[in-house]
């Protein structure tokens, strides 16, 4: 995000106000958290929402994941990524935790009872609300091939590891890694994603 | 692994698709591998996009436990021990604009959070245009490409205008607007080739707030804003009482 001050016709280049805002609350700004709070906190949440498939523990992780940002926010280096990806990776990261911590603990029928209750991609697109961003990141999907979409839907929005997401979409370990990336790329490119 | 098999992992490791042990090996070979670090960035970054898709209006309740939490939580310090007075990237000579830009996205966000919590409190169709809006803002907010004008407003206040012109929105963050007399109403316009176009009106009676404009900034050369009858007009019956560029 440029910064331009009224009537100036020359933008200045420098970070987006979010990785402003972090800097700040870097520094114990409460305030500036508050504005990174109203920033965030929707995307966290769905986020942890469409990882854990539960309401309550949803907004648990997605809680520690808020407070997370304001404990570290002095570790967020501007020079490796944007403050929201760091900020979302992190909440991602959460979510997969929390889930694979769960599995652990499960047994093995358990297993085969995910593999049943796993939804199709179109599932989870249908939810998606037809929304400016949705829908761009929904076309962009929509442009990936099958196997390329569910490998990343499955891993990135139900937080499976790529040998689980294999297994449930019944294809060799070494082409599922393959396909991620393809279709990282593929959906990098078609929303124009710059580091 | 040999570099090659671990290069191939980079996509599994941005969408956190790796085991424990598999992810801190990739780690350690990022270490070394300027071409996977920056393929990994962008990854992550393009990960990130489809979170920011299934965004939602996240309840009051985990607002208020969040920031009576963080009152008491302690933070760790950066990790170089040689903190700089003035932080490295900001535009040296600009501390002004970079504040105001916090300033301003801090309006933002306080004025949709109540926004979006007001109509959450209706019905089902207005908590999801809150949601839509959530989701808009957000958008706009970390588009690549999105600019930030400030200024005052004649009369009183101040607005400022975030627009994108990739996703083709802007955002009109506004504080301290005094009651137009006479039942009359704020009205929001796109400046394209000297004309004026209408972009939505602010809700009556709130001196603050955040609102998405109607249409798209893509071709317009400002926003402005003026006076107009209760209902809004075609065209402006009044002079502009705040015009922001949009382009960068």
């Amino acid at each position: 995000m440029r910064v331009v001050a009224s009537g100036e016709q020359s933008p200045a280049s420098g970070p987006g106000a979010l990785e402003s805002l972090l800097e700040r609350v870097a520094q114990g700004d409460q305030e500036a958290f508050e504005s990174v709070y109203h920033a965030v906190a929707g995307s966290v949440l769905g986020l942890a929402r469409r990882v854990l498939r539960d309401s309550a523990q949803a907004e648990e992780v997605a809680q520690e994941v808020l407070i997370d940002i304001w404990r570290t926010a002095s570790r967020f280096d501007p020079a490796r990524g944007s403050a929201m990806t760091w900020m979302l990776t992190l909440a991602h990261r959460r979510a997969v935790d929390r889930v694979r911590s769960a599995q652990a603990s499960a047994n093995r029928e358990h297993r085969t009872a995910l593999r049943e209750n796993t939804p199709a991609f179109d599932e989870v697109s249908e939810q998606v609300e037809h929304r400016l961003e949705r829908e761009q990141v929904r076309r962009c999907l929509e442009s990936l091939t099958e196997i390329q979409r569910e490998a990343v839907t499955v891993a990135y929005y139900r937080g499976r590891t790529y040998r689980e997401t294999a297994d449930l979409l019944g294809v060799a370990l070494g082409t599922i890694k393959t396909r991620m990336r393809d279709g990282l790329i593929r959906l990098r490119d078609c929303l124009g994603v710059a580091a | 692994m040999t570099d090659a098999d671990l290069h191939a992992l980079t996509g599994a490791y941005a969408l956190d698709a790796l085991d424990e042990r598999e992810a801190e090996d990739f780690a350690r070979h990022l270490a070394h591998c300027e071409a996977c670090t920056s393929e990994v960035r962008e990854l992550q970054a393009t990960a990130a996009r489809l979170a920011g898709a299934v965004a939602e209006v996240p309840p009051p309740e985990l607002h208020q436990r969040v920031m009576a939490a963080i009152g008491e939580v302690r933070q760790r310090p950066p990790r170089t021990t040689v903190l700089p007075l003035r932080p490295r990237w900001r535009p040296r000579g600009l501390p002004y604009l970079a504040a105001a830009a916090c300033l301003a996205l801090a309006a933002v966000a306080g004025g949709f959070a109540v926004q979006a919590r007001h109509q959450a409190d209706q019905q089902r169709s207005a908590a999801a245009q809150a949601r839509q809006q959530a989701v808009r803002l957000t958008a706009v907010m970390s588009a690549p490409d999105a600019t930030l004008h400030a200024g005052a407003v004649k009369g009183g206040g101040n607005a400022t205008v975030i627009a994108s012109r990739q996703l083709n929105q802007a955002a009109l963050v506004y504080h301290g607007l005094p009651e137009p007399a006479g039942g009359k109403v704020y009205e929001l316009w796109y400046s394209v080739n000297e004309s004026m176009v209408p972009a939505g009106l602010l809700t009556p009676g709130r001196s603050d707030g955040t609102t998405l404009l109607s249409g798209g900034p893509r071709g317009a050369a400002a926003v402005g804003v003026t006076i107009e009858p209760a209902g809004g007009s075609p065209k402006p019956t009044t002079d502009p009482i705040l015009l922001l560029p949009v382009s960068a």
